[in-house]
């Protein structure tokens, strides 16, 4: 699988919910439409929460990760 | 300002009037919710919109800030509002959030996990030679039950959480017998193997029940058959098999000393099982009408102990699943339809099934040994509550 660009990684590791759906909304904000952030994960309640979040806020989910409890998405800012 | 599951049940069985706040994700919401009596009322407002616009680390204000802007009018006053999430993290913030507009706001403890996984024992008959216990599942709407005579006790269709029997064994002073399952179980997993295997006592199932009714393949897991008439003595009391097909084919339910009835998936206390989770409801609504009569027949005095409840409003004032043959034959309409006759009640029965939920063909294999499951997918299988018995009449 070809590996994803990313422009900005956000380690959300050991945070449980809901922050790690808090620092992302608030990493998103620095970045630009068409940007993609990388999260990073442990708290497994990421898996239902970040992908809601994302269409929820008009941003596209480009892919979820299970590394071995090591949650990986990545994440493209939407144009709005 | 929490509370916890056994708090929040006792609301549902005294029907208290309860706002439930939901921040879990849409899906989670839609695949699975806490529910109560008709008392109880639920609204999904994901904690993921709330915090989408938050600056810096002052959650509870965002939380206060979107719901005055969103669901001011959506969320009642002078009642209570209990915020769910998923483990009981934000929810607590939301909680917050809330109680700083002026709601009486709390948050559930452990959230929806800890709701699911909460088991709710309590003694429905302490006698000094004989107690029987009720172990609920109230999330799932499960009931299983252990009866205990002198130092011996038998347990009757086991939930998978093992510890709960257990303990509840333990305190009693008692041992572990007998395991029962009084049918193959599609809606849950099952303990009954397990628990038996960790008491080294049998595990005792229908042989009819043995076999897989959609695949046709026999079980690969160990069981003494326990067949109609037979009798399993424990301490100074006594269980009887009855045979009663139509839920499954292989259904049991157990007198006990003549007095009470575990009835397993045959009559609830509002409602009556569901024939057709083995694919062939029009071969089986004649045997299980015959054999609803056949338990409807018993002694009116005697006491039922059912396998499932619908709703907490099922209980009595103590938090019992319990019935009688007299209360069934006067105000369950199932039980009421299956003392008239077999065709007005197989119309009744199959214009009142619900829809087959898939995973119970996959539940079944589990419980026979025919597949294996980790804790988390028997969780995703379990998911939500049981529908063994019939829809509620329109």
């Amino acid at each position: 699988m070809a590996e994803i660009q990313d422009d900005e990684v956000l380690d959300a590791s050991g945070l449980s919910c809901p922050m790690p759906v808090v620092r992302a909304a608030q990493a998103m904000r620095g970045l630009a439409p068409g940007q993609v952030l990388r999260i990073v994960a442990t708290d497994r309640g990421s898996l239902a929460d970040i992908p809601a979040w994302a269409e929820d806020t008009g941003n596209e989910l480009l892919d979820t990760r299970d590394e071995g409890g090591r949650l990986v998405f990545f994440v493209r800012k939407g144009s709005e | 300002m929490n509370l916890g599951p056994a708090e929040l049940l006792a609301r549902f069985s005294r029907r208290e009037p309860t706002f439930l706040l939901d921040v879990r994700a849409a899906k989670e919401f839609a695949a699975w919710r806490i529910e109560g009596p008709a008392e109880v009322t639920a609204l999904n407002a994901p904690y993921t919109r709330m915090l989408a616009e938050v600056e810096g680390d002052d959650l509870p204000r965002a939380i206060a800030r979107y719901v005055e802007a969103n669901l001011a009018d959506a969320i009642p006053r002078g009642r209570l509002v209990v915020a769910v999430c998923a483990k009981g993290g934000t929810s607590a913030f939301v909680a917050e959030g809330l109680r700083s507009l002026g709601y009486d706001a709390v948050s559930l403890t452990g959230g929806t996990k800890a709701w699911g996984d909460w088991y709710d024992v309590r003694a429905v008959v302490d006698e000094p030679d004989l107690a029987v216990l009720q172990i609920a599942r109230p999330a799932r709407g499960c009931l299983s039950w252990i009866a205990v005579s002198g130092d011996a006790a038998v347990v009757i269709d086991p939930l998978r959480h093992l510890e709960r029997y257990h303990e509840v064994v333990a305190a009693r002073g008692a041992r572990i017998v007998a395991v029962i399952d009084t049918h193959a179980h599609a809606d849950h997993v099952s303990g009954g193997r397990a628990l038996a295997d960790a008491v080294g006592a049998p595990y005792r199932l229908h042989p009819y029940d043995a076999i897989h009714p959609i695949d046709l393949v026999p079980a690969r897991i160990p069981y003494e058959p326990l067949t109609e008439g037979v009798r399993v003595p424990f301490g100074a009391s006594v269980l009887e098999a009855l045979h009663v097909p139509g839920h499954t084919i292989g259904a049991l339910a157990l007198r006990l000393d003549g007095r009470f009835l575990f009835a397993g998936d045959t009559l609830f206390v509002a409602s009556i099982a569901r024939p057709d989770l083995g694919g062939r409801a029009e071969a089986w609504t004649p045997l299980h009408h015959a054999s609803l009569r056949r338990l409807l027949d018993l002694p009116r005095e005697t006491i039922v102990f059912p396998g499932h409840f619908s709703s907490p409003a099922e209980a009595d004032d103590g938090g019992a699943y319990v019935t009688s043959i007299a209360d069934l034959r006067a105000g369950n309409d199932g039980a009421r339809r299956a003392l008239g006759d077999l065709d007005p009640f197989a119309r009744y029965i199959l214009a009142s099934l619900p829809e087959f939920p898939p995973q119970y063909v996959e539940i079944k294999r589990l419980n026979l040994g025919l597949a294996d499951a980790v804790d988390d997918r028997a969780a995703e299988l379990e998911l939500g509550k049981n529908v063994c018995a019939l829809a509620a009449p329109a």
